[in-house]
């Protein structure tokens, strides 16, 4: 009798648990694992034979100078992206944490860029950032600056997807930080008022401490989305000029996808996996540690 | 307590005013310079001491919707996005509903192993996924795409979340009066948590209906495109890199505005779902 309960309960549990379970693995968790397989083998794709080839793979991934270039522009994009983000993510946040007339609508100005396809607004960026005759430049004129090539020269192409990155998910920011700060207890301005604090005393002894566990959460998410970052670079730039724009993902999806050498692409995968784990035990222990909850 | 208003006051307001003005514009200039771009000649377009079209070309836009591929795309990625929503959301509502309302052994590792899958670069799995699909003749296919993608982790963080908001008695109390699984999911948990329903449901949807990477690794049929690599190949090919911006920028326009006019209108659920109950701590 008990043991019919139990197999009845356990054809329950595997009935609720499969339907995700099982595309989960064949999707998600077989193809990491499969990844670093085929990243120690010389496979083409092509033809159905390989060799097993050890780290010959990473031996020349780490000799070869375009992946020091893309490490180092993925370290760039991500900061450039990271900071300018919750920083200007904050700053409207808390300029809209008191609702006025109009504030709903500034909100979803803000926000709006977020819903939207990335690959159709970086079509209207790469026109917005014609040399010629794009607004970019009309706008720098009218403040008397000089044209810039923008997408055009591998001087400022990084530049350009930065911004585009940073229009993208500012608003996304700022709706992170609108709902912590309203969790920010009223007591705590109190007692920093009666201490004589003004508002900018306020914003760094009580602000920016009580919202520190949403900054870190940014941070990261910002981070892994930095490492993902692929429609803006494919549409912008294509990883371009001279390479200037390639960051691992961009590298990791010409390998694959344009040279078709398997065994390196993944290479580059497993490392990309390696930098999300690396972020994920950080934040693990860091937010431990400094974050005030 | 009255609070006096001071010039200090006066100037912050403007200060405020005048910061949230610039960002505002910032953040709409993309969308009013499409819609200003997709209205010109393509004269208008090259000259550019006028903001303003002369005579707005709607025609522009006429050419978009009755001539050109991309509303196939849209209604490609519109149905595609509806299927996968509706397998996610029923795929996630069972499995959150085991992790929080059912006890088994490997509970915990399981919902371990999803958080860690949560943080992996998607990327990281599209050669092997490819080639899986590859082996069972699914490539270019719909059933491919959809299988594909069956599972949201954000989905099951979202409904997990809300899950763990329901009483534990309410459950009890339907398992003793002999209610099955499904019948407690379909009628105790979900009316109690159908705004996170929604929010994962419209958070789904718009990510769905965007992507753009994966569907195009595995499509190379071009009426089988959704809106992004439709769109994208509308900008090479028919709007041959450049010559032809006021076509493109409409092109851009017709997939852009419904989205606007939806969020507007869904704007509610998106702000909860990202700032309420992600599963974040804060």
């Amino acid at each position: 009798m008990k043991k019919t309960v139990q197999i009845k309960r356990a054809g329950s549990v595997l009935l609720f648990v499969l339907p995700a379970l099982i595309p989960l693995f064949v999707f998600w968790i077989y193809p990491i694992f499969r990844s670093v397989w085929i990243s120690f083998t010389d496979w083409d794709f092509m033809t159905p034979t390989y060799h097993i080839v050890f780290f010959k793979n990473y031996i020349s991934l780490f000799k070869d100078s375009r992946f020091y270039n893309a490490l180092w522009n993925t370290l760039i994009f991500t900061i450039g992206t990271l900071v300018p983000t919750i920083v200007i993510g904050l700053g409207l946040a808390v300029l809209l944490q008191k609702p006025f007339i109009g504030s709903g609508i500034v909100k979803f100005i803000l926000f709006s860029p977020w819903i939207t396809p990335t690959v159709a607004i970086s079509i209207v960026w790469t026109w917005i950032f014609q040399p010629n005759d794009g607004l970019a430049n009309m706008v720098l004129s009218f403040f008397g600056l000089p044209a810039l090539k923008w997408i055009s020269s591998s001087q400022t192409a990084m530049l350009s997807v930065i911004i585009v990155t940073v229009w993208k998910s500012m608003g996304y920011a700022m709706i992170f930080y609108l709902s912590a700060l309203e969790k920010v207890p009223e007591e705590l301005y109190e007692a920093s008022a009666l201490d004589g604090a003004g508002k900018w005393g306020q914003f760094f002894a009580v602000t920016i401490p009580s919202i520190s566990p949403t900054t870190f959460f940014l941070m990261i998410i910002t981070m892994v989305n930095s490492l993902q970052a692929y429609d803006q670079i494919q549409i912008l730039t294509q990883g371009g000029p001279s390479g200037s724009t390639r960051t691992l993902l961009y590298m990791y999806y010409q390998l694959g996808f344009q040279e078709f050498k398997m065994g390196q692409a993944t290479a580059v995968a497993v490392v990309m996996i390696f930098i999300t784990v690396l972020l994920s035990l950080i934040q693990f222990y860091a937010s431990k540690k400094w974050v005030h909850y | 307590m009255v609070k006096k208003y001071t010039i200090r006051d006066g100037i912050d307001a403007v200060i405020k005013w005048f910061i949230l003005l610039v960002a505002g514009v910032f953040t709409a200039f993309p969308f009013v310079w499409m819609m200003v771009s997709a209205l010109k000649t393509k004269a208008e377009i090259m000259n550019t001491n006028a903001f303003l079209p002369e005579k707005p070309q709607w025609d522009n836009f006429a050419t978009i919707l009755f001539e050109s591929p991309i509303p196939k795309y849209i209604v490609n990625s519109l149905w595609i996005s509806l299927v996968i929503v509706a397998i996610q959301l029923v795929t996630g509502a069972m499995l959150a509903y085991a992790i929080v309302f059912m006890k088994f052994r490997g509970q915990h590792l399981l919902f371990g192993i999803i958080m860690a899958t949560y943080m992996l670069p998607v990327a990281a799995t599209y050669i092997p996924s490819y080639i899986i699909l590859a082996h069972r003749g699914l490539l270019n296919t719909y059933t491919g795409l959809i299988i594909s993608s069956t599972v949201s982790i954000f989905g099951i963080f979202l409904l997990r979340q809300a899950f763990m908001q329901v009483p534990d008695g309410m459950v009890e109390a339907a398992k003793i009066d002999g209610a099955s699984h499904f019948r407690i999911l379909g009628h105790v948990v979900y009316p109690m948590t159908k705004s996170s329903f929604i929010t994962f449901g419209l958070m789904s949807f718009i990510s769905t209906y965007n992507n753009y990477m994966w569907p195009s690794l595995i499509t190379n049929d071009s009426s089988k495109y959704m809106v992004s690599q439709g769109l994208r190949s509308f900008f090479i090919e028919g709007g041959a890199y450049g010559t032809e911006w006021a076509l493109v920028m409409a092109a851009s326009a017709v997939i852009v505005l419904p989205l606007l006019i939806l969020f507007a209108f869904a704007q509610k659920w998106f702000i909860n779902g990202i700032g309420g109950d992600t599963g974040m701590k804060g």
